[in-house]
């Protein structure tokens, strides 16, 4: 296996942007990305697409090589992963295999979604298409209502609290209102958190990510080939993508998500790293307990104990472990499609010190774990500065 | 199916797009008395339960579940 990096970055900022197309929101970050890693569009050997659910949001088909040839990529395999919200953390593993594995020297990794030209319902429906259509979704479960069955139990099983589940929006609102390409940049106070709308409970609106337009871009390529595209390659340390049944029901204890209990195990193995050696993650806070939950799964705190962790404010800016410096899929946005890739965007900046006001004085070793549906797939990476 | 024990439950406010007009409604995962299988269904109107109940199995729409409490 050869050694992989991260070689460039392109985002766009994550919001409810009516004036942009899927395609344009795709083309801006492929070619910032692009641009980042002083990188040609004939230099792309590989182009992967990550997308949840581009047919249904705008009735576009056959995406990747509709985006890529905007940018003027031709010539070369052009593939869509689809796996949920974590479609581009599907992509981006695959092309740090093809990578490792010498099939490819250079990829661009597209994330993109569309979400906000549709209804509210309408987006609660096309994303409940990652459930189970047969049981659950045909039952009437929305993504908000499976992640407040796990908050129910999760409260259940070990005590924890709404003020537990209010902090981490507290938190990720306060480190989103920092980060200038976030959907949201309003600080929340624990108060409103507590008191949100109702949407599937115990969880309110503020337990709940946003629905955004956006999309992200990764250049992935060789160690050997970082020098002629960057001076601050960052180091593919460990990944690993496993799934598990899609139905929640299906799952022995819903309180853990066991893909990314493996995911995070294998990737942990790679890397040669234990859980203390993350200096700060990016995790896939669709909902505040998914971020608890991601704390347990991750080894960061003992299984039941990742509402008193948040509470106690060790994941925050300047806590023991910071989780969601960017503001998290709660406060940055969550164009699900994009949501991996923009993971992996936000720990490089944060590794190569371009965080700006959410900068953490250490940042040599991240970890970015993105989830699809709920957990049938879970995608785990650690990043580390050469 | 006869009943079984409420496993998890939530009362949903924000419907997706076809069921708008029957929200709020509880929806709930139940572990099965008969195979400790857990099954996803619905609590039919106006019976509301918690982790923990019993509840004995209503009726079948469209090939979801509904149940009624035990204890009513």
């Amino acid at each position: 296996m050869r050694s992989v990096v991260i070689a460039g970055i392109g985002k766009t900022s994550f919001g409810a942007l009516a004036d942009r197309d899927l395609r344009s929101l795709a083309v801006e970050a492929g070619q910032k990305c692009l641009e980042n890693a002083h990188a040609l569009p004939s230099q792309v050997e590989a182009f992967y697409l990550g997308n949840f659910a581009g047919p249904s949001f705008v009735g576009q088909n056959h995406l990747a090589p509709y985006v890529a040839g905007a940018m003027g990529i031709t010539g070369i395999p052009a593939t869509r992963f689809e796996a949920a919200c974590a479609s581009s953390g599907a992509a981006f593993y695959q092309a740090v295999m093809a990578v490792a594995a010498g099939i490819h020297d250079v990829v661009l990794v597209v994330g993109v979604e569309k979400m906000t030209s549709q209804t509210t319902p309408k987006v609660a429906e096309i994303l409940a298409g990652a459930g189970d259509s047969t049981g659950e979704v045909k039952a009437g479960a929305t993504f908000p209502a499976l992640f407040a069955m796990i908050a129910k139990r999760h409260m259940y099983q070990y005590g924890t609290t709404r003020e537990m589940l209010a902090a981490v929006a507290v938190k990720n609102h306060s480190n989103g209102a920092k980060n200038p390409q976030a959907h949201m940049r309003k600080v929340i106070t624990m108060e409103q958190a507590l008191n949100g709308k109702p949407i599937a409970e115990p969880l309110t609106v503020f337990d709940c990510s946003l629905v955004s337009d956006g999309a992200a871009a990764v250049l992935v390529t060789t160690a050997e080939r970082a020098e002629e595209f960057t001076s601050k390659p960052i180091r593919v340390l460990g990944v690993s993508q496993i799934s598990d049944h899609v139905a929640l029901e299906s799952k022995p204890d819903i309180t853990r998500f066991d893909a990314v209990v493996t995911a995070a195990k294998k990737a942990y193995t790679m890397a040669g790293l234990e859980p203390q050696h993350i200096d700060f993650a990016e995790v896939h806070d669709c909902f505040t307990i998914a971020e608890i939950v991601a704390t347990e799964d991750l080894g960061f705190v003992n299984k039941g104990a990742g509402g008193r962790y948040a509470l106690d404010g060790k994941t925050a800016l300047t806590g023991e472990k910071p989780v969601n410096t960017s503001g998290g899929l709660k406060a940055k946005g969550h164009p699900v499609g994009a949501t991996g890739v923009g993971q992996i965007c936000d720990l490089v900046m944060q590794m190569r010190g371009e965080a700006g006001e959410r900068q953490l004085d250490r940042a040599r070793t991240g970890l970015a774990q993105n989830l699809g549906g709920s957990g049938a797939t879970a995608v785990v990476t650690i990043l580390g500065v050469q | 199916m006869s009943g079984g024990v409420i496993y998890t439950e939530t009362l949903v406010h924000s419907a997706p797009e076809q069921f708008v007009g029957e929200a709020p409604y509880q929806l709930v995962i139940v572990t099965l008395d008969s195979s400790g299988r857990k099954i996803t269904g619905r609590m039919s109107p106006p019976d509301r339960v918690s982790i923990g109940d019993h509840v004995d199995f209503d009726h079948d729409r469209n090939g979801t579940p509904y149940f009624r409490s035990s204890a009513a």
